[in-house]
């Protein structure tokens, strides 16, 4: 029993040396072990199945890295002359300027059309 | 140290016998242990397992004979904390399973007659943990090594890796804290209230 008189500092110490002998060590039961056993073993096999799944990500992921780099490095069928040329050359080609209608004289009719 | 140093190499090195030899030696002190700590017997056992769970994956890690105790302490003490911190978000859900299970376990106890140092060390139980409830689970915690586990404040630094003077202002805090809850509760039983 711990004591109801003294000051709120000794009772409670009191309560406390009261609550230490009404919480004695319990006996583990019986399944103490086996439930530890079982639980280490489900979060081993949690982390297998984790290491594994990332192994595999990883495997994938390296084998598109490969495939995506085999995929870059085959050259293109588009003629190379095409890129070659620069965006001068290229608008020279399409309009010269020494096509008739650039060139020839201007043509002015002075006719009064109300004549 | 209640096991050798040998032991403890031999379950790094993944020797199962050796690691069920180390949980033999320490199950009942860290059983004890954590009754004091979360005062619900029908936990206990559940929390001690974590313990061991976390000691069985962090064991190689373990490289000094000395630190062993101490980290053993802390590991119990982590696995309370996060224990009560769950149930603290549950309380009241909780509540109610509790004493529908007290009800249960009482009636089953020699047929309804309960005990009565049984009753007084329930009473005593619950007092103090209404009591811890004035203060947080960390400092809850801190005050159950100190007042009820015995642990000096060295042994203290040695779990909680923090110096003894920031330690000992914690826990005067923490115990003005339940001091005043304690004198509240005095009040309360005095005017004939019953505690909440």
């Amino acid at each position: 029993m711990y004591p109801m008189r003294g000051s709120d500092d000794e009772k409670l110490d009191a309560l406390f040396r009261a609550f230490q002998s009404a919480c004695a060590n319990p006996d583990p039961g019986v399944n103490f072990m086996p439930g530890l056993w079982q639980r280490i073993e489900a979060r081993q096999n949690f982390a297998f199945s984790l290491r594994r799944l990332s192994s595999a990500f990883v495997t994938a992921a390296l084998a598109l890295s490969i495939a995506l780099g085999a995929y870059m490095s085959i050259p293109r069928s588009i003629p190379s002359a095409y890129y070659s040329q620069t965006y001068i050359e290229a608008l020279a080609d399409a309009s010269s300027l020494d096509t008739p209608q650039n060139v020839s004289p201007v043509r002015l009719d002075l006719t009064d059309p109300r004549r | 140290m209640l096991v050798d140093f040998e032991l403890i190499r031999r379950a790094q090195k993944g020797d199962g016998s050796a690691f069920n030899e180390i949980v033999l030696a320490y199950r009942k002190r860290i059983l004890g242990t954590i009754t004091r700590l979360i005062a619900r017997p029908e936990d206990v056992e559940d929390v001690a397992q974590e313990v061991f769970l976390r000691l069985y994956f962090s064991l190689d890690q373990l490289r000094k004979e000395e630190v062993f105790e101490p980290w053993l302490y802390r590991l119990t003490v982590n696995a309370a904390y996060d224990y009560l911190r769950k149930q603290r978000r549950r309380q009241e859900f909780r509540m109610s399973d509790l004493s529908e299970q007290q009800v249960m376990l009482a009636d089953a106890a020699a047929g309804g007659r309960v005990d009565h140092d049984e009753q007084y060390n329930k009473k005593i139980r619950e007092s103090v943990d209404a009591l811890l409830g004035a203060v947080s689970e960390a400092d809850r915690i801190l005050l159950m090594l100190k007042e009820v586990e015995g642990l000096s404040l060295k042994d203290l630094e040695k779990v909680y890796k923090v110096n003894e003077n920031a330690l000992k202002v914690r826990l005067f805090r923490a115990r003005q804290r339940v001091l005043k809850a304690f004198g509240e509760a005095e009040k309360r039983e005095g005017a004939g209230v019953k505690p909440a």
